[in-house]
């Protein structure tokens, strides 16, 4: 019996291996698969016109032309929109993860009149799609408050809690720490704000974090919005000068790919430093709501 | 509920207080949901019944745009059929390959964290530099794509130039994308019990049948999460129509949210506009209305009867 047992795990151990061995290089080939767009974009960017059309195409570029950057660079303003993209990021995050932060602390942790009101319409918003609300906002910001061209439109909402999302995670991320902790610093004599500074603010960091990122990202991505506020080509962010470039250059591939590779730097730069953050915090929503 | 616990007398000045903190808090929520969500959400229903051009003053014409749009608008239907065509290969497609990629890396392989950061990593690029670079792979002639095809002997495809191949072609950009349904997904696999894998190989399930029996029930929460963030960001999608195809060739990729961009921003018709807007809501909301209607019955929810 015990015989029969060992030879049993033992070939179930070999099977595993076997298993481990071929999912390794499943995984392998998909990277390389997911990788590869990107590599192609790079090595074009490095390539000059004809060697873009030869056929058959190769892998690797003959002489990496790094001067293909300096050209783009020189048509695409890049510093400049990389400057004009953190004008609106920066003050975005910092602001969105504030106000997420204090509205998320009220809806964990204090008790107040119509609470549960307040709290079940910040969770309705957060079934309603970005796109429903966007030309009565348009309207209201431009003909209202006269903000044409002009960053504030895209700024100004971060001031308001960075969207019922990221209040959610919030709260969520306050609730699960233990309320003791709280109760000990209230017998101590500190106030909410004390408690929230002091107390919770650390406790959550990561989330904080998490929050900046998701909103670093949706202002990453977004171009819808920044194409209807910003007009004039001096305030253009990455993504409109991008589409713009596009427009001027249809058919100079290299430099096209140089621009593209230029403008997923930041995006990849921001990721490694925030890796750890990211993961962390995309599970947390995933498995927290 | 709240009885079992009564406040010292001596609370009731520190509890008004308490309240006024939550209050001062929950300003920028306050102006958020009243200003930005709201009271925008009664101006959409408002606007769409006016025929404002953005210049004259607006006049009140009732339902005369929705009878419009349903009626003469030479683009509402090929734009719902693009949108939802989109929208179900993005969404079935980035669920599968995110399900099966977070299998993979949930097995012991090494380097998991590194692979894990391979798969995200197009989720970090701005969406507008992912279609132009992608553009260049798809392109008609000395595109990567088309070298693939003549290498096996098949004849050109112009991807995103040609009606019928665009809605595919933008909806493998968007499966490759998913690297944040891989990582939500990784986590729920994480959180599978391996006690019950164990049970049932010694009972003698084989790979599928676990996959089948354990693995996917236990995962129906996420999957359920996975699908609705999906399918709401792929039916609003704007961006590839925005930066490559300006909804074409045709319509073919003249996506919803798109056609509500061009008659607000392009042809400046925001009470018409508003009336698109609104359609789209009552359509989104109809998928996830539909979605939460049906979860009850396929998510599986540990100790409640599996049904």
């Amino acid at each position: 019996m015990s015989e029969l047992t060992y030879v049993r795990l033992k070939s179930k151990k070999r099977s595993e291996r076997t298993m481990n061995a071929i999912t390794l290089l499943l995984v392998l080939l998909f990277a390389c698969m997911a990788l590869f767009p990107i590599w192609w974009i790079f090595r074009t960017s490095l390539m000059t016109n004809p060697e873009i059309y030869r056929y058959p195409p190769s892998l690797i570029p003959e002489n990496w032309l790094f001067s293909n950057y300096e050209k783009t660079l020189e048509i695409f303003k890049f510093w400049k929109y990389l400057w004009n993209t953190m004008m609106i990021i920066v003050p975005s995050c910092l602001a969105g993860t504030i106000t997420a932060t204090l509205c998320g602390y009220a809806f964990a942790r204090l008790r107040f009149r119509g609470k549960q009101l307040i709290w079940t319409l910040c969770v309705g918003s957060m079934l309603l799609p970005v796109m429903v609300t966007l030309i009565p906002l348009y309207i209201g910001w431009t003909r209202g408050l006269g903000l044409q061209d002009s960053y504030l439109p895209l700024i100004l909402p971060y001031f308001c809690g960075g969207g019922a999302f990221n209040i959610f995670l919030i709260r969520q991320f306050i609730l699960s720490i233990p309320r003791e902790l709280d109760q000990a610093a209230t017998i101590d004599g500190a106030g909410y704000f004390r408690i929230l500074f002091s107390i919770i603010m650390p406790a959550i960091k990561p989330a904080m974090i998490v929050v900046a990122l998701f909103i670093f990202i949706g202002l990453w991505n977004d171009l819808l919005q920044q194409m209807i506020y910003i007009n004039s080509s001096d305030k253009f962010t990455i993504a409109l000068g991008l589409t713009n470039f596009r427009g001027q250059l249809k058919s100079d591939w290299s430099l096209t790919m140089a621009a593209t590779c230029l403008s997923f730097a930041p995006g990849v730069l921001f990721y490694l430093l925030g890796q750890k953050y990211f993961v962390e915090g995309i599970t947390m929503t995933g498995i927290k709501s | 509920m709240e009885t079992f616990y009564k406040p010292p007398q001596r609370r009731s000045r520190l509890l008004s207080s308490e309240a006024s903190v939550a209050y001062i808090c929950l300003i920028p929520a306050f102006l958020g949901l009243i200003f930005l969500t709201y009271l925008p959400l009664a101006g959409v229903l408002g606007i769409s019944m006016t025929n404002w051009t953005g210049l004259k003053t607006p006049e009140f014409v009732g339902f005369d745009n929705y009878v419009k749009l349903f009626t003469t608008d030479p683009y509402i239907k090929d734009s719902i059929k693009a949108t939802i065509y989109f929208a179900f290969l993005s969404v079935a497609g980035s669920m599968i390959y995110s399900l099966f990629i977070a299998m993979l890396l949930n097995r012991k392989i090494p380097a998991r964290g590194f692979f894990r950061a391979v798969f995200y990593v197009p989720f970090v690029l701005p969406a507008v530099a992912i279609y132009v670079g992608w553009s260049w792979l798809y392109e008609a002639n000395f595109g990567f794509f088309n070298f693939l095809l003549s290498e096996v002997g098949l004849n050109k495809v112009l991807f995103i130039a040609d009606s019928s191949y665009v809605v595919p072609s933008l909806s493998l950009i968007a499966v490759w994308l998913s690297g944040n349904l891989i990582v939500i997904f990784l986590a729920g696999l994480q959180n599978v019990p391996s006690s019950y894998h164990e049970a049932a190989e010694m009972d003698g399930a084989g790979a599928w049948s676990r996959f089948r029996h354990i693995t996917l029930p236990c995962m129906t929460p996420i999957i359920f999460y996975n699908l609705l963030l999906s399918l709401i960001a792929n039916l609003q999608v704007v961006t590839p129509a925005l930066a490559l195809t300006n909804g074409g060739p045709g319509n073919s990729s003249r996506f919803m949210t798109y056609l509500m961009y061009d008659q607000a921003f392009v042809n400046y018709k925001l009470g018409y506009a508003c009336a698109t807007t609104f359609v789209i809501f009552a359509i989104l909301a109809a998928f996830t209305a539909v979605l939460f209607k049906t979860s009850n019955r396929w998510i599986f929810s540990e100790g409640g009867d599996d049904k």
